[in-house]
């Protein structure tokens, strides 16, 4: 649970090096944003696979309201579940929750990645009846990261990452609010590296929509 | 240790722009050369020792200052390039000039320093302020000949190495055969020629196809100081790559992997982050090889790859506030270390302008601080001690008053004598071990 609660810190400390990154002189250190990836990362693999109860969420979390229940996920290992849009997914706890979350998978058509029903537990925090999903999105200061591997499943293929493919896992849903213009008038593309046949650094070349929900990692991969 | 000297930087213009960023001796100790965040080279001469004034002997004196680099602007990347001097590494003297590299993100600068102590009088054309005369006043030649005059230091910029690097070059290297050297960035490291700005070779890139597949990066580098076909660089991932430049032009494959497996014990979050190899210095010897991460220094034989041959604890009451390091950015802090001419003491900085000896020969070690009150000149060093807990002595710093802000990231060491360079900020501190030759 400590580590958990850890975790998730780190995992929000790490969020915001990355987009304070963006403001730098001298451009993006390649250096450092690797190790703050690494670390996310590794943060993010505990917070996710740690089993048990999921801590109470700090204060900031205004979005999930409601109360948890309490033995819905203190499960053990659990079942694989298929991440894209089906039923199937939202057999879990929380059922109502899950659909939402299926949905937003769903909005990406891409098969699912083998490790992602496992991230899907931080997602379901078995809330049931309530609209959970929708205003967890919005709370950008603890990205849940289980939800966001749903998006990984559809967005991995048309994203853009230097970090690791676990790092476009993290990408949010962010508030339309915040969405960015694309670097470069929006090209659709794929996941190889047009950065390097672009420019070098390269800047990248994504779907409006997914850029929308790049906003706070564009910054990590303009410089490059 | 006696405190000799401070120097303190300090245009006025609390832009940080004095921050010392890299400190150099020359090949012979006699000058000293400290780059800063506003691009700017200060070079200090050593006096030279004189019966006279038996107490100045062998102080360091500014001896120039140029501006080395200007921020530029990368419009194609709408960046902005710091004109923070990353690193100077000197020539050896080959004549009466001298000559240094000196590097900031993108671009390498050969400066040649020259003195001038004399010059021409008594042109017959021209007079005294260089004016033409006027010839009917001209009734006889004279032989213009050379008078003394005050010394003056002359820096001129001979060579541009430009456009050879995508990312940030961390660091510079001469080559042992005095005609090439290398710069490194985070994924690639060039070789040029000191004669030839318009080319380098790129001799090792780690640069992977798709950089979502980016793991590691190169984050020092240096050649062997008499071998000049090996070289070596650290990664951040904390292993060490020898190289051997005969092998293919593309060094890529290593002809040597130096790396310690990880002790599980001590696994972290961090762990990645803490070893990262912040510096790497080869002995004088060219023997072994010293490593700076995080907490430790290291000291490897070039002949066992498999685990280093010392290991020295730096701060290893950090070991249990990595979190809260990795908060305020300390754990990113780049460490630089050094050797002593004969190798046997290694030298590297810490916080709370602490610095740390390690006696490879006797294993005593001493923390030492860079402070104002402990450097008036002739004043002995008082050893620090750092306590973590249960008893405490008098004057014991607890970690938890230990200033942060104030490191020492780059020191440097004479190469034959026991003179040390410490940067603090914008101070420069110049330790003088006027007793022993050997550490006590």
């Amino acid at each position: 649970m400590e580590f958990k609660l850890e975790a998730h810190r780190i995992v929000s400390i790490s969020l915001g090096k990355i987009y304070s990154a963006r403001g730098q002189r001298g451009g993006l250190k390649l250096h450092k944003n690797l190790l703050v990836s690494l670390v996310l990362r590794s943060a993010r693999q505990v917070y996710l696979s740690e089993p048990g109860c999921p801590p109470e969420p700090p204060p900031a979390a205004s979005g999930r309201g409601g109360p948890r229940l309490p033995g819905a996920d203190c499960e053990g290992p659990r079942p694989r579940r298929c991440c894209c849009g089906c039923s199937c997914c939202c057999a879990a706890a929380g059922g109502e929750a899950n659909r939402a979350d299926c949905a937003a998978a769903a909005e990406a058509a891409a098969p699912p990645p083998p490790h992602c029903p496992r991230k899907r537990s931080a997602g379901e925090r078995g809330q049931a009846g309530s609209p959970v999903k929708k205003p967890r999105r919005e709370v950008e200061e603890e990205p849940p990261p289980g939800e966001q591997e749903d998006m990984e499943t559809g967005n991995v293929a048309s994203l853009i990452s230097i970090f690791g493919s676990s790092f476009s896992g993290l990408l949010s849903k962010e508030p339309k609010g915040r969405r960015r213009a694309p670097l470069d008038g929006g090209e659709a593309t794929v996941a190889t590296t047009p950065t390097d046949a672009a420019a070098e650094p390269g800047q990248i070349c994504c779907d409006e929509p997914v850029l929308r929900t790049l906003n706070p990692w564009s910054t990590a991969i303009v410089a490059f | 240790m006696e405190g000799e000297s401070i120097y303190e930087a300090d245009s006025g213009d609390g832009l940080g722009a004095d921050i010392i960023s890299t400190v150099e001796f020359n090949h012979t100790g006699e000058l000293l050369a400290t780059g800063d965040k506003g691009g700017r080279v200060v070079i200090f001469q050593r006096e030279p020792e004189s019966k006279n004034e038996p107490y100045n002997q062998g102080e360091y004196n500014v001896y120039s200052t140029f501006q080395s680099h200007e921020p530029e602007f990368d419009y194609l990347k709408s960046l902005e390039i710091e004109e923070k001097i990353n690193k100077i590494k000197w020539l050896p003297q080959q004549n009466a000039a001298h000559s240094l590299l000196s590097t900031n993100d993108k671009t390498i600068k050969l400066w040649k320093i020259t003195e001038r102590d004399k010059r021409p009088e008594g042109y017959n054309l021209k007079d005294e302020e260089g004016k033409l005369k006027d010839l009917s006043t001209v009734t006889s030649l004279q032989v213009p000949v050379l008078k003394p005059m005050d010394l003056m230091v002359e820096v001129t910029p001979r060579r541009i190495f430009a456009n050879g690097h995508t990312y940030h070059v961390n660091s510079i290297s001469v080559n042992s055969d005095c005609e090439t050297y290398m710069s490194a960035d985070d994924l690639r490291i060039n070789l040029w020629h000191l004669a030839i700005t318009d080319r380098s070779f790129n001799i090792v890139d780690i640069k992977p196809a798709n950089m979502e597949d980016l793991t590691e990066v190169i984050t020092a580098s240096e050649f062997h100081p008499h071998h000049c076909n090996l070289f070596v660089y650290s990664s951040s991932k904390g292993s060490l790559r020898l190289c051997d430049m005969r092998a293919s032009a593309l060094c890529d494959k290593h002809s040597k992997l130096y790396e310690e497996p990880e002790d599980p014990s001590n696994r972290s979050f961090f762990s990645e982050i803490i070893s990262s190899v912040s510096d790497v210095k080869f002995s004088h010897s060219g023997r072994y090889m010293l490593t700076r991460d995080y907490l430790t220094v290291k000291v490897w034989d070039l002949n066992m790859e498999t685990k280093p041959v010392e290991t020295y604890q730096v701060h290893d009451y950090l070991r249990s506030k990595l979190c809260s390091l990795y908060e305020n950015d300390c754990i990113f802090d780049k460490f630089e270390c050094a050797w002593n001419g004969s190798d046997s003491v290694i030298m590297t900085g810490a916080y709370n302008n602490f610095f740390r000896m390690f006696d490879r020969n006797t294993k005593r070690d001493v923390t030492l601080e860079a402070s104002r009150e402990s450097s008036k000149p002739r004043a002995i060093l008082k050893p620090r001690r750092v306590c973590v807990g249960g008893k405490r002595r008098k004057d014991d710093i607890s970690v938890d008053s230990l200033d942060f802000t104030k490191k020492i990231l780059h020191t440097a060491w004479h190469p034959t004598e026991n003179i040390i360079a410490i940067a603090a900020t914008n101070n420069l501190y110049i330790f003088q071990d006027k007793v022993n030759s050997e550490m006590h």
